[in-house]
């Protein structure tokens, strides 16, 4: 049995849906494991090379002392060392919203949503986060409402040389209509060299025409793991968008599979990535066109410098009665040192006529001509290439609807300011 | 008394394995005016390359001194703080680096370089206003990415007008003119003059007479074959435009 699945007193084991769905989970990783490199979704990431260390759940009280700081206005929901804390969160007013684990036990009816979209039996580490479920936040948006604000989610670490383990689980409702823009944020403090390993699941629900914009900045020391899961159902002419920008981990992945389940279902998937040194970083996609007329577009951009590992395996299904869908992917990285490495994997299954359907990765090098003319007007290298990646990300950044969370990002990539 | 500028010995060097440049020799003092015309393919651009440091742009001996200091020790940024400027032939297109902060990290880099204060961008945006009005490169130009669409006449005022922000103790115009109509041409030869001192040296490549008539030069030569074969004064401009190359290449052969 995996090292990560530890003896536990977890609140609430005495309902017997929750107990039932953690010994699930439990079972399911105890009989699955971490997968190795034989498995086809994990092949470049292999993460049982990473996960050898001794991560441990720890309940604790916050005593970091951490003050979440973001420069634009926010509904901040916190988690510090993977533990809620309430002291340094706000909920907007307009929503229903509280941890999981409350709405698990007041709010019976929102369980069957639990576990539906990232399934313990399809996905190993949403298994392992099965076992442990007990931190995250329910947020239902009822119809028609539009919460004024972002919502952040905010997940800071500082695990002080404990091997710690921290298993979200966030399950977003947005009803009929319903609008929001939610955030998440990971970010740690103390030494870069802190090893921890974050185990997040998102289960997202979005009804008829609801919109969401999802934003997220992975920001963690460079010995951390970060193994997310997005999973997101859209309905009838409901629009989700996503922007993901990642400064990898020792081994990071983001994975987002996206049910476009009824006609008119849109979703966008854009990501950025910035690493060096030692590391890795996957990004993986799997769009299923399930209805006619669904719409999907992808476009992720990386830099990889030092021998840093950068990976993108996108998919797009689309399925037999889903004619006039259109699907669009593109990949491009920038390779920054002979040592760093991109690793591509574009799969198209479309089993419909009547569609459009295009993907298209490239790997290149910063333009020597264009650093020499920059350089020769007295530019530093360094900002040279500085600018040279900013105007090459721009693109991708530049989707993202809310100005302050561009700039927010830029400031978080450390990027040269426009003027 | 002359104070010599640039001084460039017995020069060989080339690109891509193919020695270009065979014993080039020139000396531009403070304040001088220097035109350099050639047939195609001579290695005129080759010459400014080198001079600016271009990486894949070979020496294999002799000696170039820019200001009393061995330029081919120095990097390519360097040489640009040290006051060398090149309006290059064929200016790059950057998409996505607009041109005013950009300009701005250049100036500001010269400064830090020379020991002087850097410049806030509210003195910068007026003083690249300004500097843009006179070579006829409005606002909404400035904010664009760097040559990027740019027209061949508006890419060469570009070069001049980044001459004019950064002040080159010496500046290379490779071919400022070409592609240019009759009155860009005007313009960009105003604009170098006024940013010059009496100090500031100029080497100006062109296969016309007609720019020279704005920058008037003290000394033109003619490069074929790798090395000056002949200097003149500006009269030697006039006479080329009517007899070509065909002597000069001809002795080469
Ligand atoms: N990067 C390069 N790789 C290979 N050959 C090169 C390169 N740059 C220049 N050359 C060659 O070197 C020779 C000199 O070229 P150069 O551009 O210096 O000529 P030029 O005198 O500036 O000509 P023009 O008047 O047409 O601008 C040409 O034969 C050219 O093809
Ligand atoms: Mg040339």
């Amino acid at each position: 049995m995996s090292s990560l699945l530890k003896d536990v007193n977890l609140l609430g084991d005495n309902i017997p849906w929750l107990h039932d769905f953690r010994q699930q989970g439990r079972l399911v990783f105890a009989d699955k494991g971490i997968p190795n490199a034989k498995v086809e979704a994990w092949k470049y990431t292999k993460p049982n090379m990473f996960l050898n260390s001794d991560f441990a759940w720890v309940n604790s009280e916050n005593k970091t002392g951490y003050k979440p700081e973001l420069p634009f206005d926010c509904y901040k929901i916190c988690f510090v060392n993977g533990i809620f804390a309430p002291e340094l969160s706000d909920f907007p007013p307009e929503t229903e919203i509280m941890p999981l684990i409350e709405a698990i036990m007041l709010h019976p009816e929102v369980r069957e949503r639990i576990g539906k979209l990232a399934n313990s039996e399809q996905h190993n580490f949403a298994a392992l986060n099965a076992a442990y479920l007990n931190e995250g936040i329910y947020i239902h948006i009822a119809e028609g409402v539009k919460i004024n604000k972002p919502v952040c989610l905010i997940c800071h670490t500082e695990s002080g040389g404990i091997l710690l383990m921290n298993n979200l689980r966030n399950l977003i409702v947005l009803e009929k209509n319903a609008q929001a823009e939610i955030i998440e944020y990971y970010n740690y403090s103390g030494e870069q060299k802190s090893c921890y390993f974050n185990n997040i699941v998102n289960e997202i629900y979005l009804g008829e025409q609801a919109k969401l914009e999802h934003y997220k900045v992975q920001d963690e020391a460079f010995k951390a793991i970060h193994l997310a899961i997005n999973s997101i159902e859209v309905k009838k002419s409901a629009s989700y968008k996503s922007f993901c920008l990642q400064k990898g981990a020792d081994l990071a992945r983001n994975e987002s599979l996206i049910n476009l389940e009824e006609s008119c279902a849109q979703a966008e998937v854009n990501a950025v990535y910035a690493m060096n040194g030692w590391a890795t970083l996957d990004i993986t996609t799997d769009i299923r066109h399930l209805a006619a007329e669904t719409f999907s577009q992808q476009l992720v951009k990386g830099v990889v410098g030092g021998q840093a590992k950068g990976i993108f395996q996108g998919k797009i299904h689309i399925a037999p009665n889903a004619v006039k869908t259109k699907g669009y992917q593109q990949h491009r990285a920038l390779l920054l040192s002979d040592e760093a490495e991109v690793d591509v994997k574009p799969e198209l299954e479309i089993f419909a006529d009547d569609v459009q359907c295009t993907h298209g990765s490239a790997c290149g090098q910063l333009d020597a001509e264009q650093l020499f003319y920059m350089k020769s007007r007295g530019l530093d290298e360094d900002i040279a290439k500085k600018m040279l990646i900013d105007a090459y990300l721009q693109e991708v950044i530049a989707k993202v609807d809310d100005e302050k969370v561009i700039d927010w990002i830029k400031l978080v990539l450390k990027l040269p300011e426009e003027n | 008394m002359t104070t010599p500028l640039l001084e460039i010995e017995d020069l060989y060097g080339g690109v891509a394995g193919k020695e270009i440049i065979k014993g080039f020799n020139l000396t531009i003092n403070e304040g001088e005016v220097h035109a350099i015309m050639g047939p195609n393919g001579a290695g005129k651009s080759t010459l400014s390359n080198i001079l600016c440091g271009k990486p894949e742009y070979y020496v294999s001996s002799g000696k170039i001194t820019f200001k009393g200091k061995d330029l081919l020790k120095m990097s390519v940024e360097e040489r640009a703080r040290e006051g060398l400027f090149l309006s290059m032939q064929k200016p790059v297109e950057i998409p996505g680096v607009s041109i005013t902060p950009f300009l701005k990290h250049a100036l500001n880099s010269i400064r830090t370089y020379r020991g002087e204060k850097e410049m806030d961008t509210v003195e910068f945006v007026k003083l690249l206003r300004e500097e843009g009005r006179k070579l006829n490169l409005g606002s909404d130009m400035l904010k664009r990415s760097i040559n990027v669409g740019f027209s061949g006449g508006e890419a060469k005022r570009l070069e001049t007008l980044q001459m004019a922000i950064l002040r080159p103790d010496l500046a290379i115009l490779d071919e400022a003119d070409s592609g240019v109509d009759i009155d860009a041409m005007r313009i960009i030869g105003e604009g170098v003059n006024a940013c010059r001192t009496d100090k500031t040296g100029l080497l100006v490549i062109t296969h016309y007479q007609r720019l020279l008539n704005y920058i008037v030069p003290d000394y033109v030569h003619v490069y074929a074959g790798g090395k000056i074969v002949k200097t003149g004064n500006k009269d030697l401009a006039e006479e080329l435009e009517r007899t070509g190359y065909s002597e000069f290449v001809k002795e080469q052969a």
